[in-house]
């Protein structure tokens, strides 16, 4: 019981981070997203970045005002399949959530069904960016100490250049 | 008595899979493996870690260094990748664990491609692929909540062929030396609500609510009993799960959303539905 008690600590634990040393490959935790001015929205910022969370850090489902079936709608009634594209596979927009709800730091990633590399079509691309960018309904996650930032990604799986299904 | 057993058993097989992400060092040196021996005891210094932590990948990239054999090292690095979406990745790490140790991570690279990315094909062809070679009990989801086999029949469903899930389940659920786990009788009843054999369902249905009561459970039973035209039964029913939705009775897992959840506003718009 002492082992799983202690792996139950160390799955729950706060993901506090550390400065990385310069020869590492690695960022602080898989999945960061460093802010690039070049990208990203000056105006957005985060409360303390070392102590970001993961969304499902906090034992709770994704976190959307309406659930999962509001921000399906919100997709469905804005997404516009193109004509004439016919890309299939899997995109992934991870962002930040920070602790007043406001999003930040897009980033993506792409792959064909196989799970390897893919570019889609710009016209799919962008307007599912433009569409998450626009969402307003993440919630404000805390812990004990306080509302924190946290890192949230959506997948969407297009077939035929529609949208099949969105996740997590 | 029966469902006691069965949350205790299930409890042991969630305590089982959650030590097992630690693995014992010994059974290498028991089958002469000395660098699979070694890489092991380098990875230990792992657990003290955060699993999406540098350190953490770190550590595991030097016990592959050790051995590029080493399953269970690219095993774990490919779970910090699974959980943050990054699908390209996970992929390249866990087709390396399966191609180091096929037995021991087929079927769990199928539980991922399952819940983590709706994957139906592909986790079927990883379950199906780990049955061809096991002669015994195939195992369970990562999480212990769901047998392989009954995930299978769940992607199968996904897929449109429900004729071919509800066999499985029925199969996997006839066999009283199978465990019956938390969410089974409600998905097998939701796949005879969605064949339209009401009184199938309904007795599932009544099975889970005796298991293990959850608001989705009360809302496939209200919809039952409408489609039988039982208007007071679905009245009783759907104001149940909604009840219970909102002390939060409901499915919930941490990372990703259940097959057959259900939502707030389904069940709002039933509701209203049933008042005009």
């Amino acid at each position: 019981m002492f082992i799983f008690l202690i792996s139950i600590i160390l799955m729950t634990q706060s993901c506090q981070q550390q400065s990385v040393p310069k020869d590492s490959k690695y960022l602080s935790m898989v999945g960061d997203i460093a802010h690039d001015p070049k990208l990203d929205d000056p105006n957005f910022t985060l409360c303390d970045e070392k102590k970001t969370k993961q969304y499902h850090n906090l034992n709770e489902e994704m976190q959307y005002e309406g659930e999962k079936y509001a921000l399906n709608n919100i997709f469905t009634t804005q997404y516009k399949p193109t004509g004439g594209v016919t890309d299939s596979g899997m995109i992934r927009i991870r962002f930040m959530v920070n602790c007043k709800g406001q999003t930040g730091r897009f980033r993506l990633i792409s792959s064909g069904y196989d799970y390897k590399e893919k570019q889609f079509d710009k016209t799919i691309t962008d307007q599912l960016m433009t569409i998450t960018k626009s969402l307003k309904g993440w919630k404000i996650l805390t812990d004990k100490t306080g509302p924190k930032d946290y890192y949230q990604y959506l997948i969407f799986k297009i077939s035929d250049g529609q949208i099949k299904e969105i996740l997590p | 008595m029966r469902k006691s057993t069965n949350f205790i058993i299930l409890w042991i097989i969630i305590f089982v899979q959650n030590i097992s992400t630690a693995q014992n060092c010994n059974v290498f040196l028991y089958q002469k493996d000395t660098l699979q021996y070694e890489a092991c005891l380098i990875a230990e210094d792992a657990y003290q870690y955060y699993q999406y932590s540098r350190e953490y990948q770190e550590i595991l990239d030097k016990a592959i260094e050790k051995c590029p054999h080493f399953s269970f090292a690219y095993r774990n690095k490919s779970t910090a990748y699974l959980k943050s979406g990054d699908f390209i990745t996970w992929k390249y790490l866990i087709d390396k664990a399966v191609e180091y140790d096929f037995r021991e991570n087929i079927g769990y690279r199928g539980w991922c491609k399952f819940q983590f990315f709706r994957d139906y094909q592909g986790a079927i062809d990883d379950i199906e692929a780990l049955e061809a070679v096991s002669k015994g009990n195939i195992g369970y989801s990562a999480g212990g909540q769901y047998h392989l086999k009954v995930a299978k029949a769940l992607c199968y469903k996904q897929l449109g062929e429900i004729d071919k899930a509800i066999s499985i389940m029925e199969q996997y659920m006839i066999d009283s030396t199978n465990q019956i786990s938390v969410f089974d009788h409600l998905h097998l009843g939701v796949m005879y609500l969605e064949t339209g054999t009401y009184d199938k369902a309904i007795t599932q249905l009544n099975l889970q609510s005796k298991q293990n009561d959850l608001a989705e459970n009360q809302f496939y039973l209200a919809l039952c009993h409408q489609k039988m035209g039982n208007t007071d039964l679905f009245t009783t029913h759907i104001t149940k799960a909604k009840e219970m939705y909102l002390r939060n009775q409901k499915m919930i897992f941490h990372y990703t959303e259940p097959i057959d959840r259900v939502y707030l506003e389904e069940m709002d718009k039933a509701l209203s539905l049933a008042k005009e």
